[in-house]
Parts: C-alpha cells; structure tokens; sequence
C-alpha cells in the first residue's frame, strides 16, 4: 500500500499494516528530518524491519541530496539475511508500482569466512584461518613477488578483481551474501573485497555492528562512509557492551608467552634481512623519519593490525627516534613485555588509572609515554617490511601493541586491573591483566559524530533514557512503542511465594535455601503438567543453575518433571548447546513437549527466537544480575555514578531487567504468537523492576499478576492457554490491530495512533 | 441434579468482571442490559445453513478417548475422565439419533497403549454400556497417539473416514515418527478432529490440519459439551467421494406371544460374541435375505453381512439434507400482530420475535431452539400443508 506519512509517499509492500508500524514511521521521519539521533522501542515481532527500510529508502528516493546512503547494522548473519530479503520485497514492490527499473544498489558484507571463494580458502573453519590464508595470497608485497616469481601462489579472483573490478560498478540490484558469491563466481572477482569496495557507492549496506563500533575494523570498512548517511543500529539493546568489549584487552600470561614467541620470530627475522637486504630497512628508517602519513597510505589488504582510535595528529607526526630502527623497537617490546610479565608476578590484586600505570612504567624501566603511543603503528609499518604473510601468529604481540597504543591514548575512562587468580579458584595462578574501557561513548562518539542520523532501535530499550546518557548523545527523538492487540497474547505473571509462603527469590542471602529451591522446582513441575509443548528456563548464571538441577535431583523433581516433559540444558559449550537446542525442537515438534534449561546472557538468550510451539512459556527463575563482585564491573560503575551521575543500583537493576526483558521477549514474536511471562521473584513486583521493564510487557502486568503464589499461577496459566487456544483468525484482528489503508486513514484511528508512541 | 450443565465454579474461573458487563438504562435500571445477557446466552446457536452440499451420511466414527493419568485432573467435576465419559454416553445417544444408519467405535489409550473399547457398532446400547464400565477404570501413564491412530488406520478394508480424539494430556508418546502417520491418514482420506481438554498442542493442530479436521481446545464443561454436538452433525462429503448405492434391509418385527403355539424362543444372533448372558426371545426382527433373527436395530447382519435398517431410522437422517432454514429475527416493537407464540401460545415477551419464512408464522425464543434443534420441521408449514 502507499501510505502518506506527513507529505512523504512510502511505499509499504504489504496490504495490511500494523498502527504501531505507521507510528514508528512517523516518528523515524521525524528524526531524519531534524537530522538528528534517535532512540525507538517497538516489541519484537511487529514488524520493526520493514517499517525502518520502507521509510529510509522513501526518504532516500524523495530527498536523494540529503540522505545518500543507509547502513543497517545487526547483530548476526542469519539477521543480516532478514534484513536484505525484506528489502528485496520492498523493491520487488517499487518495480511493481513504479514499473521503474530499479537502481538502487544494496549489499550486505561479512567476513572472509561468508564471502570467500576461494576453493581452498574457503574450505577452512575458522575466521581466523581464513583473514590469515586471505592475507597470505592477496598481500602487496606476495602480489609484487609473484609478478617476478609466478610460482608464488596467489588469489586468483582477487587478481581478476584488482584488475578489472573497480571500473566496472556493480550493477544496481539487491545482494545477500549467497548473491555476491554467485556474481563473483561468474565473474570470477572475489566477493569479499567487491562488497568492500561497493559500499562505497552503495545505497544500502547490511552489516554487523563491527564494522562500525570496533575501531580495529572500522577504519578499514567504514572509513569513507559519507556523512549524510543514517546509521540504523538494530537489537541495540546490549550496544553499551559492544562498545566496551571493543575497546577492551585482556592479557594473561598465556599471551605473554606466545608475545615472546613472536618476538624472537621478528629478531631472527631482522638479522635474517640485515645480512640479506639491509637496504630494505633503511629504506623503512627512512619512511618512518618523514612520518606515518605516507606509511599509512592505505592499501586495503595490508591488514596487519588497524589502527585502534588514534587521533589524527599522530598520524601526522614522525615516528620517535627511539623506536625508530627495527632492532630498537624490538628491544623497545621486550622491555614492555618483560615488564608485564613482572606485573603479573603479583599475589595480590591491583587496580590502577592509565596515568599511574604510565608513570610506574616510567619509573621501573623507563619507558615513555610518547613511544608507546606509536606502538601499534610501528608494529604494523615492521611486519609490512619483514613480509610477513601470516599474521594469525602474531595475534599475541599485535594484542600487547594495541594495549600500548590505548594505554598511553585515553588517560580517561580506562582502567587497569591485575588480578591473581579468579575468584572461584583462589589457590590457582592465573594472573590476567584487564585493561578495561568503562566508558561506551568512546568507541560511538565517532560514529555519532560523523553521521548525520543515528537510530537505535530494539524490542527492549527501557527505560529509554539510560541509553542517552551513557553512551553520550543527544536524540532528538525517544519513543517507546507498544504492541496493539487484538486478544491480549503475551501474559506477564510475577510468582512471589511457593504454596508453603515462603518467598522465592534468586537473592544471594537466600538462594541456597532448601524452600526456595524446592519451590523454583515445584514452579517448574505444575508448569511442565499444563503448558503444551515448549518451555524455556532461564536462570541467573551457569553455576547457579547446575546448583539448583542438582538439588533437584536429590529432590527427586527432577524425574517429575520428566515424566511430563524432556528436559534440556544449556551448557558453555557452543556445539553441545546447538545439539540441545536440535533436539529440544524437535521434542516440541512431534508432540513429547520439552524444556529447555538455559542462562540469562547466554547465546539462548540473546539469539534464539522461540516462535509459537517452540515456547509457550518462558520461566526467568530471579534476577538476572550481573556478577556484582567483579572488580571491572565495579570499576564500571564507579566510573558512571562519577561521570554520568548514574547510581549504581540504578544502572545494575537496568541491566538485569533489560536481560529479563530479553529472555521473556524470546516467547512472543508477533501477534499470532502467544505465550506465558513468569517471573519467578518476589523482587520483580517492586516498583523499581517493574517500571524498567519495557512498555508493551508492563502494559499487560496488572495488580491481580503480582506476588501470585505457585497454585494461583497454574490457575491463571490454564486460563489463559485455554483462551488462547480458541480460534483466531485474520479478521479478528482487522480494524483493531491490522489495518487496511482505508481504516488507517479514517479520523478516530489516526488518533489512536497518536496515543501508541510514549515519548520518554 | 438439575440437567443443566453445570459452568466451571465461579473461584475456579477466570477473575471476571461482570460489573463492566452491566450498563444502566436512562431509568437508572439494570435489568435491560441483564436480559440481554440472558437472551443472548439462549440464542447462542450455530447457524451454520449448510445450503447444498452432499453430506456422507453413512458415518464409520471411531473416537478415541484419552485415558492418561492427565484425565484424573479435577478441572472437569469430578474428574476429567468421568465427566467425559457422561458427555460421551450423551453424544452416542445424540449421534445415533440424529446418524441412524451410522457406525462408532471407541477406543482409549493409556500406559503408552490404545485398547478397543467397543467394535465399529451401530448399536448404541453395547457403547453405553462400555462407557458406563469405563467409569472405574484407572488413568494412569501416557497417551500414544501413533498408536490410537494406527489402531483405527491399519485394518484396511474398513472404510473409516473420520476419527474424533479427545485428547487430555499435553503429550503423546509415540513408537515412530508420527508425521508418517499423518500423511497415510491423508492418504486414506481419513478426517481426524481434536477435541483438547488443556491446551493447544503443536502435533494436534497439525494433524487436524494436514488431515483436514477441526480442533478445538475447551474452556469449560458448557463449552466442552457444545465441541462435542458439533461433531454429530454430519461433516460434508469431500467432493470426490463416489455416489455409491448401498444394499439395505427393511426386516419386519415379529410378535409373538407366549399363547401362540408355533412360536419358539430363539437366541438373537447379537449374542453369538457377546459376553452377556444369552437370552432367549420369542419375537424379533429377522432379516429378510438370510432369516438370521436380531432383538435390535440397526445392525449389519452377521451371517450376510446386510444392514438392517427400520425405516424410520432412515426417514431421520432426513433432516440434515434438508435442514429447517433459520427463521428470520424481528425485534418486538417492530413486530405488528398477535402477540402469541404459534406453538406454545403463550404471550411473546422476549425482545425478538421469529418468523417462519415459508409460512409466515410468529414463534418464541424457546419455541424456535425446540424447532431447530429437536423438530427440525416448522409445525405452522405442517400444518398448512394438511390443510391444502
């Protein structure tokens, strides 16, 4: 249909829509037209997607001059393919209407590992084999020798890219990863660096957040991105830990040993050329005496490291004499490492701010500020000239130059922690040095700075105003929307007491608490008797839930349960928890009815979608708090009660909320769908958890579903899957929460609609 | 106890908020918007004409009854299983009443097993009977679908064409893959409908999808009973079954009294395989192909294999190929004339009043349900046709 959304024609490729999808447009309009940032909750499952790209490119196609380009980030492949096959109906939709032939150009970009084709390069299994196997073939210097020795292997496509490819443009068309591989296997170009190549000119690029947020990646990929682009940030809800884990290094001792490896590699490597061609590091010398500038001339496959956020002064500066001839550098790193290694001889924990850290350095083995600085720099400008191919085995020393650069950068917003052991095993050495960025504005300002747009969206962003202050920008728009509904699908329930009254909760003074456990298990017993097929489990941690299954266990609830249900665990091991996972649908498919046993922050939780049969009842056993005694997390908070005057309760009840939201979010994924919420924690009836959860559950959460004890629970459940079970069709939902273009345009709807955004 | 069944207790049901419901009238009244309500619940029927459409109504129905220890829920009074069962003696009673020259069999299944309760048999009697000794049987394990419904499908020859699961339990535990089983059943043409007790469960919802049936999950006893009348009613014949022509007998019932000298007390030949005691009688009907003497009808005849049916058996089935078309609904104050009810003559009270279309005559709410559900015949069209 084609909608008015306030004098701009959108074409939407669907007959019916949903009020809460014009609501969104109409404030995503509204943000572009302010030309500012933009925070927007909608629930999962109303078709955020569609609403996004049918305005954006509305708007690029009515105001091609001041939109030029959108990039959507998400989070993982499979969403990247949703996101571009939307777009493909949306401009099977445009050809249809228009009869024009389309021209825009939209791609989607991932890794070496998605896009290679490279028959034996591809056939590796992990990334890093692949960027490693990539960089051996495709480097400047392996192209340059194999032009004087052709047995020199080189990528075939890659040459054929080189060569012909960039004059060529890649003609206008929708892409998805399946489909740059098959244009370039018929063209015999590598999809990888075409697609880098063409989102430069692209009018929609598809890709992970990394390409933005992490600064190592960024400045490779999205360096050239025109400022007159709208970044749209999908499933933002954990963006501030991206951010984070960005910019953040850990070392332990492992690293530094693999680092000394590295190093002995680069002297032997040194003295190994100095006999052999001395000219060639003189030639360095003098390269690195007129500056970085020139050194940094990008030439895109020479990835050795990036570069992490480095002002753009360095840049321009000359490399410090003192780390300027390729041994002094690398006696320069051994001294670095050696005294890490020294830091990390410690039986006791430290902390310290960057400043310190510089000025102890200072002190033991004189190294300066202002060196360090070029670290990363200077690592990369060597292992260019020693022509090294594989840089997967230099991660290590990489990883410690990195560390060196950001150290010496940002004296703010970082901290340093050395800690001896872990704390769930004192008695092992383990030192690990965090260097911890606590700020997620640092690796976001650019790309709020840089672009004129930015929309960060999710099913759960409450409350709203969090996500401005920390990660520190200005919206112009902060809306949350909710779901309008036809029958009332989703159906919050707070379990406070067992049906002995004793209170249930994850809280730490009582978790090991026999009554508590019995009851969390006895919860899960009723429920597994009345809810068909599906239920998914979420606890707070790994070891609290292994503690809780064994209690069972002895309990003898367990083999309850199962007489009911099959039940499934989710455990750290990625391919375990994917056989699990297998399994346990297909347990729900063919009618035995199962549950799933998995961790609040776990992959489960985060990525999994759980339509219809797959769960019909989520059970978030407590609060899913983040461990509160790690000494980052700590430092964290610290950091945001000082900076951004957050308090700590304050943001450690947002988190664990915006978790819970997550997980209990995992049942509902549109409105045909329906399933049970329970919270199963006397805590969550507390006004200051139930307000932080988002608008379209809280909507639902009346006073007769708060404290409700086992028995009540199990009474209200049966009710409602008995309601829900009755049947539903399309025309029950038509003029209520589905609307024709005709009903959307009458006078009483408009108004309703009005009342669906809550500006925060 | 009264007849009426009975609606869930009111603690046990959702948290209702009836004072919402009501709304007061200009005078400050209630009791319009409580009459409505109660009008509204008397006319709650199921209009659904079918106009013309060939309806099978020969009917091989096999019902399988879940009997796992979910049955022995006490959501239904006094249990789930005991409950169903007095539904189920209903809804053989109406099925052969409104499908006399239809078959049933029921089966249950429990402990991961399914056991035939009673034969395919268009006897109401022996059904009855099993289902009254069911009463006392434990509920214990799990239901098997796969194996209830491989017990209908597998004897082949036996020309089953629609099967009713009332299902309790939320699971089924099954020796094979159950969509195999499925697409046989579609295969067969074999219509299978789901009446649940609890919830939606994902392998009911498509089995009755893939196979063609309707499944419904109950809210309360009131809602369970009205799932299950949904089912006598004949289901519409899928368009590729053939016409078919079946052999029928019309046996003449013999009386004869003790007085009579020629008369000797014979056994029917119902109780070759029955268990009970046999009982010699003197009278019967005896088919008229074969002489073999039967007490009941309609049977299919053991040594012939013919089916014997009365005619006024057949003369019942009638109605669904011509259903009474509903009458038309005029509200009372636009309704100009007598004031009485045509049938039970007393004064027409309610809001609304119904008109026969065919013979313009005035009847009540209650008379017009009787009419539709029980006659299935206008008497003022009867009455006019006699009088022409």
């Amino acid at each position: 249909m084609k909608l008015n959304i306030e004098g701009l024609l959108v074409y939407f490729p669907y007959d019916y829509i949903y009020p809460e999808q014009y609501s969104y447009m109409l404030e995503l309009k509204r943000t572009l037209d302010a030309k500012g940032h933009g925070v927007l909750e909608m629930p999962s499952g109303t078709g955020k997607t569609i609403s996004l790209l049918s305005l954006i490119v509305a708007y690029q196609k009515a105001y091609p001059l001041e939109v030029t380009k959108l990039v959507y980030c998400s989070r993982t492949v499979p969403e990247i393919e949703k996101v571009v096959e939307e777009l493909r109906k949306l401009m099977d939709y445009y050809a249809k209407q228009t009869g024009a032939k389309n021209d825009f150009l939209a791609l989607a970009l991932s890794s070496r590992k998605n896009l290679c084709i490279h028959p034996e390069v591809s056939s590796l299994r992990f990334g890093k084999e692949v960027d490693g196997k990539c960089h051996s073939l495709t480097a400047s210097y392996i192209r340059a020798q194999h032009h004087s020795n052709p047995s020199q292997p080189v990528c075939q496509f890659y040459e054929q890219f080189d060569a012909v490819g960039r004059q060529v443009p890649i003609p206008p068309g929708i892409y998805n990863l399946d489909d740059l591989k098959d244009f370039g296997r018929r063209k015999g170009w590598c999809p990888y660096f075409l697609a880098r190549y063409a989102i430069l000119h692209a009018n929609i690029v598809v890709y992970s957040y990394h390409y933005l947020l992490d600064p190592k990646i960024a400045d490779l990929v999205s360096k050239e991105l025109t400022k007159k682009s709208v970044v749209v940030f999908d499933e933002a809800h954990n963006i501030d830990n991206v951010c984070i884990d960005s910019m953040s290094v850990n070392i332990t001792r492992r690293t530094l040993d693999r680092c000394q490896t590295n190093v002995e590699t680069l002297q032997n490597t040194i003295s190994r050329i100095k006999e052999t061609d001395a000219a060639k590091l003189r030639e360095e010398y003098r390269r690195l005496v007129e500056g970085l500038k020139e050194a940094n001339v990008a030439r895109e496959t020479d990835m050795y490291l990036s570069n992490p956020v480095l002002p753009d002064e360095i840049l321009q500066e000359a490399v410090p004499g003192s780390i300027r001839t390729a041994e002094h550098f690398v006696g320069f790193i051994k001294r670095f490492l050696e005294y890490l290694k020294a830091r990390l001889r410690i039986h006791h924990v430290v902390q310290e701010s960057a400043p310190q850290f510089l000025k102890d350095i200072y002190e033991k083995v004189c190294i300066d500020r202002k060196p360090l600085r070029f670290c990363a720099e200077r690592l990369r400008s060597l292992l260019r000239t020693l022509e090294i191919a594989d840089i997967a085995d230099f991660s290590a020393i990489t990883l410690i130059s990195h560390f060196a650069t950001l150290v010496s950068t940002y004296s703010k917003g970082f901290t340093i922690i050395i800690e001896p052991f872990e704390d769930r095993t004192p008695t092992i050495a383990n030192p690990v040095l965090h260097f911890s960025c606590m700020d997620p504005s640092i690796a976001i300002k650019p790309v709020f700075g840089r672009f004129q747009s930015v929309i960060i969206t999710s099913g759960t962003l409450s409350p709203l105003d969090i996500y401005p202050r920390i990660l520190d920008f200005h919206p112009v728009t902060t809306a949350s929307f909710t779901m309008t509904l036809a029958r009332t699908c989703l159906c919050p329930l707070i379990v406070g007491r067992g049906n002995d009254q004793v209170a249930m909760t994850s809280k730490f003074e009582t978790r090991e608490d026999f009554a508590v456990i019995r009851n969390y298990g006895n919860l899960l017993l009723e429920m597994s008797a009345i809810v068909p097929d599906g239920i998914v489990a979420f606890f707070t941690s790994y070891i609290y839930m292994e503690n809780i299954v064994a209690s069972w266990y002895e309990q003898g609830i367990l083999e309850n349960i199962q007489r009911n249900k099959l039940i499934f665990i989710e455990t750290q091991d990625a391919a375990e928890t994917s056989m699990a996972l297998e399994k346990y649908q297909e347990a729900c498919e063919n009618g035995r009815g199962a549950i799933l046993l998995s961790v609040a922050r776990g992959k489960v939780s985060e990525g999994i979608d759980f339509v219809h049969h797959f769960g019909r009842a989520v059970i978030m056993f407590g609060v899913p708090y983040v461990y509160t005694q790690s000494r980052i997390l700590k430092a964290r908070l610290e950091y945001l009660r000082d900076q951004f005057q957050i308090r700590e309760n304050d943001f450690l009840t947002f988190d664990a909320m915006r978790h819970a939201a997550q997980c209990v979010g995992r049942a509902i994924r549109g409105k045909t769908d329906y399933g049970l919420m329970i919270f199963a924690d006397k805590r969550y009836a507390r006004a200051d958890k139930r307000g932080k959860l988002p608008r379209w559950i809280q909507e639902h959460l009346t006073d007769g579903s708060l404290n409700l004890t086992i028995d009540e629970t199990v009474q209200l459940a049966k009710h409602f899957l008995r309601q829900m079970a009755q049947p539903f069709r399309q025309e029950d939902q038509l003029g209520l929460s589905l609307l024709t273009l005709e009903q959307l345009q009458s006078e009483d709807m408009l108004q309703k609609i009005a009342q669906i955004a809550q500006q925060a | 106890m009264d007849e009426e069944p009975e609606r869930a207790k009111r603690w046990e049901g959702g948290y209702e908020r009836t004072w919402e419901v009501l709304k007061e009238d200009e005078s400050g009244s209630l009791k319009a918007t409580v009459e409505d309500i109660l009008f509204q619940a008397k006319r709650k029927r199921v209009f659904e004409g079918h106009g013309q459409v060939r309806l099978g109504m020969m009917r091989h129905l096999f019902v399988i009854i879940d009997s796992s220890r979910s049955m022995e829920d006490q959501d239904l009074k006094p249990n789930r299983l005991t409950s169903t069962l007095k539904l189920m003696e209903f809804f053989v009673e109406e099925y052969f009443d409104q499908n006399p020259i239809s078959q049933i069999g029921i089966i249950t299944t429990k402990n991961k097993r399914a056991e035939k309760l009673t034969d395919l048999a268009g006897n109401p009697k022996k059904h009855l009977a099993a289902l009254k000794k069911a009463v006392d049987s434990t509920c214990v394990g799990e239901p098997s679908l796969y194996n209830s419904l491989n017990c209908v499908a597998l004897p082949s020859g036996t020309d089953i064409k629609e099967i009713l699961v009332i299902f309790s339990s939320l699971t089924t535990c099954d020796p094979a893959n159950i969509y195999e089983l499925i697409k046989t059943l579609n295969a067969l043409k074999i219509r299978v409908s789901v009446i649940g007790l609890s919830a939606e469960v994902r392998v009911c919802t498509i089995l009755t999808r893939e196979t063609g049936g309707s499944y419904n999950v109950i809210l309360d006893e009131s809602h369970f009973k009205e799932l299950l009348m949904l089912h006598v009613k004949p289901p519409p014949a899928s368009s590729s079954s053939e016409c078919s022509l079946i052999r029928m007998g019309f046996p003449q019932h013999v009386i004869a009294s003790m007085s009579d000298q020629d008369a000797k007390p014979s056994f029917s030949m119902l109780h070759l395989d029955s268990t009970g005691e046999p009982g010699l009688t003197l009278g019967g009907y005896y088919c008229p192909q074969c002489r073999a003497k039967y007490t009941e009808l309609p049977v299919e005849c053991k040594v012939c294999g013919l089916t014997l049916v009365s005619a006024p058996h057949l003369a019942r089935s009638f109605h669904h190929l011509f259903p009474l078309e509903a009458f038309q609904e005029t509200p009372l104050e636009e309704y100009e004339g007598e004031r009485f009810c045509e049938t039970c003559q007393g004064e027409l009270k309610d809001k609304c009043v119904f008109t026969c279309l065919a013979c313009k005559k005035v009847f009540c709410v209650e008379c017009d349900l009787f009419i539709h559900d029980t006659l299935h015949c206008c008497p003022g069209c009867m009455q006019t046709d006699r009088t022409s």
